[in-house]
């Protein structure tokens, strides 16, 4: 079977950076919005977000216009008849994923691969409102979709081997690598990063370290491109806080337990890149702001 | 005999039939969007140009539509598909293991496998074609055709770099070259309009398109070329920087923040004639902007035109004694004011200039003077043509 046409279900941050993604990879991309000017607003945004693409040489011009020629929008959940592989990215709750995953399959072939982006929601149970269980699958594709090279191929109970291969050799076809992950709060990713995240804030708070140290240290020391401080703020604050909490419920283990500096800056509506201001303070493409001036 | 001549890129088909008796195209066209529903099919075959809009699946599908056009009672050429001998294809990268045109067996295309990594745009594209070709014509042999091929007669101080050894040992880093097939047409003609034997001849061959590249040809056989292990290097081009002092690169990757992809783009596509100018890629759009005294229009030709130069002088150098200097390729064969505005400087090789019979677009002449110690010539090139030969040729021979 070969996949031509992504359906893509949601049209926020990660719904449009699939559509970038998949769209840049030379494949077609149906996205489904609830309303024209939601679908319109994420048009203009993957628009600009290509506009940041050319800006850094990654893309010409008529690349661009081709990109985004591959795009189609539609109000209309039948349109994902057309499509060979179809993720879902409107991950609000349980119940809505399940009432959406139950739609997809009557609407599309019964062949076709339904997948989620979900971090945290169970894949068996978005399967088990299907009559495809073994079709099911979680990709979870970690932000900033466009650049990041990993995909975590996440295996609900019933996922079947074969559907596990085929989304590898799509993952692959993508540019990008899977690791396969049983389902599992937080997968490897989550899991890892916000202890990371927590202890830092600790650390902060002590009083051991300055913020532009302690990143400093992670970033020459252990030669990641960023530290644990400015990863949250490009995660966005409330995003880890909400991320942070999910895992101390599930686990009940005392090193997810948020920071308070996480809340106290949440709550003071410094969630990171986003609003401008987080550990560190941003301009508005994103790049941090030293001493005034803008560069790492 | 009919021969068949392909030449696929990934969503793409290019295709000629050529008649051999006559060397005569029997019918041309193309298929571009393969895989969609919204496919493009052109061809020229008897009477008027078809263009249709359909569902073309993949490659298979778009040779099989070819083959259908092709013997299709009112615009077709040929009775039955059988009556092709044989599929030339253009294939981009031949690496080193493959130095001249090949009848495709499954050795080849095991081969032609391996060498993905050196060519990972094209020779996929390439290898599909061929597959397709062979599906949709399981009579008629295959014969390979590689861009690189006539450029393997470079010695080797030629074509290594001076990068530690195991470079070359490791990874074959080394000079490739490419329009081998271009190059190797032009330079042939160049010496059937001398009158003389392609062996005894001295030619330096200048294809300057969207890709652009020049050669110094002696006795017929490529002894040096400007593009290197890509086509990046060499000459300005359309959108490709051609030569550049190595340390450029990765200072420009700590200045900018970029990687691998964003910095390979930047050399590919934003650079060449569209980086300099800001205007185009095209060196019509150029001109027109230099007509209006644009000064980056202006400085950009002439970086252009010093580019070709230097490599005429240093190729002039390595020959010893040049008999002909060729144009071809879009500019080559369309620019009187490129080729004016190189054959104005080249005094030292002796060479003069008649600029009345440079007044051509897209045919066969001389445009140096009487008295010109060397002739510069325009030739359209004919890869295809080419193609179609050493396909004959193999396939008749074996």
């Amino acid at each position: 079977m070969s996949i031509r046409t992504w359906g893509i279900v949601g049209t926020g941050p990660s719904g449009r950076g699939i559509a970038q993604l998949v769209a840049t990879q030379g494949l077609e991309v149906i996205m489904l919005g609830q309303s024209p000017d939601e679908l319109e607003q994420a048009r203009r945004l993957i628009e600009l977000s290509l506009q940041h693409e050319i800006e850094r040489w990654a893309i010409t011009e008529s690349e661009k216009r081709a990109i985004m020629a591959r795009i189609a929008m539609t109000t209309d959940m039948t349109e994902m008849a057309k499509a060979d592989f179809v993720i879902a990215t409107l991950v609000t709750d349980i119940d809505q994923d399940k009432e959406i995953f139950r739609t997809l399959d009557q609407v599309c072939r019964r062949e076709v691969i339904l997948a989620s982006n979900t971090s945290t929601l169970s894949i068996t149970e978005m399967a088990s409102a299907t009559n495809r269980p073994d079709r099911v699958i979680g990709c979870h594709f970690l932000q900033p979709i466009p650049r990041t090279k990993v995909v975590q191929v996440v295996r609900g109970l019933k996922t079947s081997d074969e559907t596990v291969a085929e989304v590898m050799a799509l993952m692959e076809r993508l540019g990008r690598t899977g690791v396969e992950v049983f389902e599992s709060p937080g997968y490897i990713t989550t899991r890892l990063i916000i202890p990371l995240i927590n202890e830092a804030c600790q650390v902060l708070m002590e009083g051991v370290a300055s913020a532009e140290d302690i990143d400093t240290a992670m970033r020459l020391g252990f030669e990641m491109p960023r530290g644990p401080l400015e990863i949250a703020d490009r995660i966005g604050l409330d995003t880890v806080l909400v991320m942070a909490e999910r895992l101390w419920r599930e686990y009940g283990d005392m090193k997810y337990r948020p920071a308070p500096i996480l809340k106290k800056l949440v709550r003071a509506g410094h969630l990171g890149v986003e609003t401008g201001e987080g550990f560190f303070k941003y301009d508005a493409d994103g790049d941090r702001i030293k001493n005034g001036r803008a560069g790492r | 005999m009919k021969i068949l001549v392909l030449n696929c890129g990934s969503s793409s088909i290019k295709y000629q039939l050529l008649d051999m008796e006559t060397e005569s195209v029997l019918a041309i066209g193309k298929v571009e969007r393969v895989g969609m529903e919204d496919a493009i099919f052109e061809y020229k075959g008897a009477g008027e140009k078809i263009k249709e809009i359909g569902t073309i699946l993949d490659h298979t599908a778009g040779v099989r539509k070819v083959l259908k056009a092709l013997t299709d009672p009112v615009h077709g050429v040929i009775k039955a598909p059988e009556e092709i001998a044989a599929v030339g294809h253009r294939v981009v990268h031949g690496g080193e293991a493959f130095v001249s045109s090949v009848i495709i067996d499954d050795e080849v295309k095991r081969t032609l496998r391996e060498l993905f990594d050196l060519a990972p745009l094209h020779n996929p594209a390439n290898l599909t074609g061929i597959l397709a070709a062979e599906a949709a014509l399981p009579h008629a042999p295959g014969v390979a055709v590689f861009d690189t091929a006539f450029h393997a007669t470079m010695p080797r101080k030629a074509f290594l770099y001076a990068l530690p050894y195991v470079m070359y040992k490791r990874h074959k880093v080394r000079r490739y070259g490419f329009h081998g097939t271009s190059h190797k047409y032009v330079s042939q003609r160049a010496a059937a309009i001398l009158g003389r034997p392609v062996e005894e001849v001295n030619v330096i061959t200048c294809h300057l398109g969207n890709g652009s590249s020049v050669t110094a040809v002696q006795g017929g056989k490529s002894v040096d070329t400007s593009m290197g292990f890509t086509p990046l290097a060499g000459l300005i081009m359309g959108t490709r920087s051609g030569d550049l002092d190595p340390g450029v690169i990765p200072y420009i990757m700590a200045r900018e923040e970029i990687g691998i992809s964003e910095v390979n783009s930047m050399l590919n596509k934003h650079s060449g004639m569209l980086g300099i100018s800001g205007i185009s890629s095209d060196l019509r759009q150029i001109e027109e902007e230099m007509d209006k005294g644009d000064p980056r229009a202006i400085e950009t030709f002439a970086m252009m035109e010093y580019r070709l130069r230097k490599y005429i002088g240093a190729y002039a150098a390595v020959l010893g004694r040049v008999d002909a200097i060729v144009f071809t390729g879009g500019i080559g064969e369309n620019s009187p004011r490129f080729r004016q505005a190189v054959c104005e400087n080249l005094g030292f090789l002796g060479v003069t200039f008649d600029a009345e019979a440079n007044k051509c677009r897209g045919e066969e002449r001389i445009i140096s003077g009487p008295d010109s110690k060397v002739a510069v010539m325009v030739i359209p090139t004919n890869e295809e043509l080419m193609i179609a030969r050493e396909t004959a040729e193999l396939v008749a021979g074996r």
